[in-house]
């Protein structure tokens, strides 16, 4: 009777430079097998310069691999069917000169793109009109209706992304990270599809 | 007579289809930018969705009204707070929505790696729209 391997990839890994990759980095394996320990530490791929960021190890590979060194065992698949192996040459921190850039940006081109969006709209008229509507007084500058509207620009917004600072309302994700996931996803589809070696549709010689 | 008569048929059939396709438009929008889903994910009310319909009907058909009538009704200064109040949180859903759906924010968590960093972001564009809109209330407009 021949032993069975669960072999479960991991759908991310982030490895740290150029470094041998072994099954336990990029899979979770469940067996009775004895072998366990040493199939842990079997090195399935050697991460090299033209790698460059991304490398797909595909469970094919892995089992054929695997197969070749162990031929009484049998493997089984279970989860996603290939790994992304993400290289990153080490963690550093974005400069807090990007980060303030970037905060800044965004700082000034919502405030622009809101008052455009204003005078788009002819919101001073329509809120003048309102005024005169509601108490009957004709009035140049509504502010009783504009600063609230403001701070209601505020609140609407952190409603819509539920977060405020750290703290969020609920515990449901908010739109904005499950567009960010999407977003993760998509490109996981794409690299998975066109960095692995195995979809390569160029003659074999 | 009867001339008037076909150009008030005629005004009444502009008037309808204009109504018409400004009010598919206007609700296609809407759903688009998927606010009434997120109101409703909110305050847990899935039930009460065709109430919330219909609040947007009649909504529509009010500010049609007020749009195109000259009367007033001297209400005290609470009402206009209240109003301009509901007025900004709908209006900024409505922008977060924007800005969502044009896909900034993964963009430059990816791109830029400020992953760690993306409420601080958030903060950013909240005090933009704030900042914005009372500075043009305030000062620029006068």
């Amino acid at each position: 009777m021949s032993e069975i391997v669960y072999l479960r990839m991991k759908r991310n890994v982030e490895m740290i430079g150029l470094q041998a990759v072994q099954l336990r980095h990029i899979a979770l394996i469940s067996t009775p097998s004895q072998f366990k320990r040493e199939l842990e530490k079997t090195t399935l791929y050697r991460i090299s310069k033209e790698d460059r960021n991304i490398v797909i190890i595909d469970s094919f590979l892995v089992i054929d691999h695997l197969n070749s060194l162990y031929p009484g065992i049998e493997f089984q698949l279970i989860g996603p069917s290939q790994t992304i192996i993400r290289i990153t040459k080490r963690k550093k921190a974005p400069s807090i000169l990007i980060v303030s850039f970037v905060w800044l940006l965004l700082f000034i081109g919502t405030a622009m793109t809101i008052m455009n969006f204003h005078y788009d709209v002819s919101m001073q008229e329509v809120q003048q009109k309102l005024h005169y509507l509601l108490t009957g007084e004709q009035e140049e500058y509504p502010l009783w209706i504009q600063i609230p509207y403001s701070f209601g620009l505020g609140i609407g917004m952190l409603l819509f992304f539920n977060h405020w600072f750290k703290k969020r309302f609920n515990e449901e994700p908010s739109p904005l990270e499950v567009e960010i996931f999407n977003y993760q996803q998509d490109l996981d589809q794409y690299v998975s599809y066109y960095e692995n070696k195995l979809n390569d549709n160029k003659p074999i010689h | 007579m009867i001339i008037n008569l076909f150009i008030n048929f005629i005004e009444i059939i502009i008037g309808l289809a204009g109504g018409l396709a400004v009010g598919c438009g206007f609700v296609a929008f809407l759903t688009v930018l998927g606010i009434i889903p997120r109101l409703i994910q909110l305050s847990k009310s899935q039930s009460l969705l065709r109430v919330y319909g219909a609040c947007v009907i009649a909504g529509s058909i009010f500010g049609t009204y007020i749009s195109f009538t000259n009367i007033t009704w001297s209400q005290p200064i609470f009402v206009l707070v209240l109003w301009g109040g509901l007025h900004g949180i709908f209006n900024g859903m409505l922008a977060a929505a924007l800005t969502e759906v044009l896909n900034v924010f993964p963009l430059l968590s990816k791109r830029i790696g400020l992953e760690g960093h993306l409420l601080w972001l958030l903060m950013a564009i909240f005090f933009g729209k704030i900042a914005g809109s009372l500075f043009q209330w305030m000062y620029f407009v006068k």
